[in-house]
């Protein structure tokens, strides 16, 4: 059986559309780990430091999931942009629930990394 | 009009398509997913606000029925999950049922459960009114077979029939019914609350 990486049109195949779609809280989570940020900020955090592109209309929905879950507080900041803007933080809940994540994912990772070892030659 | 007041007009006129659509959330919460919205097209942007930058912002959001689609959903959950209000359950089960089949078979499951928890309660209270009629009924039929039938007093008694349960219809009926009724929003609670938790892994 054969799973093709890329399908015709060069658009990630559904196994990596799910494999992202299964660590954004998480990478959510951990953007905000070092202290407030607000949505753009994460957004931009997202792309430049995991190469995580994700759809804008993705971000603001889940932000607000996490703060009716309790998993991160907001709070408006006047900007020198000339507008407002919301800035998340990271709640005790969220800082629990962030290092439960990571240390499933190091875990997944690491073990499916011996796996794919022998591929790495192919990569 | 100057490009920058061409694109406020456009930042504008989604953010009002987006607030028409929100209708249903509360005006508080509404108003603040608009102003996060404006603030984040805003600083996407920059210091340029210009027609293709604005247009670019805005794709990326996606339509705003769909954006406000997201925000109600998850608005209707998390309000159906810190109330007892059936009404508000249901709704937010309608809902569920609109995304998946999952969530439309336990719209099915508990729209039948509620109506037998009602129909059962409902018929220990006219048990009072119409004592002679109201029961559930042991009715011959043809073959010697029986029929077990829940009579709520409208019409005559069944010809030949047997009534099972006597006054014992009415604890029977309001322990059952409530007892169906209260089941099933516990259930429902703890599956939307089940549903919700997964949103927060769903993408769109």
């Amino acid at each position: 059986m054969t799973i093709p990486y890329r399908d015709e049109n060069d658009a990630p195949d559904k196994w990596e559309v799910q494999l992202r779609k299964g660590c954004l809280e998480l990478a959510v989570l951990a953007s905000l780990w070092e202290g407030k940020v607000y949505g753009l900020e994460i957004l931009r955090r997202l792309e430049t430091v995991s190469n995580l592109v994700v759809s804008e209309g993705t971000v603001y929905p889940l932000l607000t999931r996490l703060k009716a879950l309790g998993l991160v507080t907001s709070e408006w900041v006047e900007s020198d942009a000339g507008h407002p803007r919301k800035y998340y933080a990271l709640t005790r809940a969220g800082r629990e629930r962030a290092l439960e994540m990571a240390r499933v994912w190091a875990r997944f990772s690491a073990s499916v990394s011996k796996l794919i070892t022998p591929l790495e030659r192919k990569l | 009009m100057t490009d920058a007041d061409e694109s406020l007009r456009k930042i504008d006129a989604y953010l009002e398509r987006l607030r028409r659509h929100l209708r249903g959330m509360r005006e508080e919460d509404a108003r603040e997913v608009v102003a996060e919205l404006r603030s984040h097209i805003l600083d996407r942007a920059g210091d340029l606000v210009s027609i293709p930058v604005v247009d670019s912002a805005l794709a990326a959001l996606g339509p705003a029925e769909n954006l406000a689609g997201e925000y109600l959903t998850d608005d209707l959950l998390s309000r159906a999950q810190a109330t007892r209000s059936p009404w508000l359950i249901l709704r937010s089960l309608f809902r569920w049922a609109s995304l998946s089949l999952a969530g439309f078979f336990i719209l099915l499951g508990s729209i039948v459960t509620y109506a037998l928890g009602f129909v059962l309660a409902w018929a220990a209270v006219l048990k009072v009114v119409h004592p002679q009629t109201v029961g559930l009924w042991s009715i011959p039929q043809s073959g010697g077979d029986y029929e077990l039938s829940l009579h709520m007093g409208f019409a005559a008694p069944p010809a030949g029939g047997r009534e099972l349960l006597g006054w014992w219809i009415i604890p029977f009926g309001l322990v059952v019914g409530l007892g169906l009724f209260f089941l099933t929003l516990r259930l429902d609670h703890w599956s939307i609350g089940r549903f919700r938790r997964s949103r927060a892994l769903r993408t769109r």
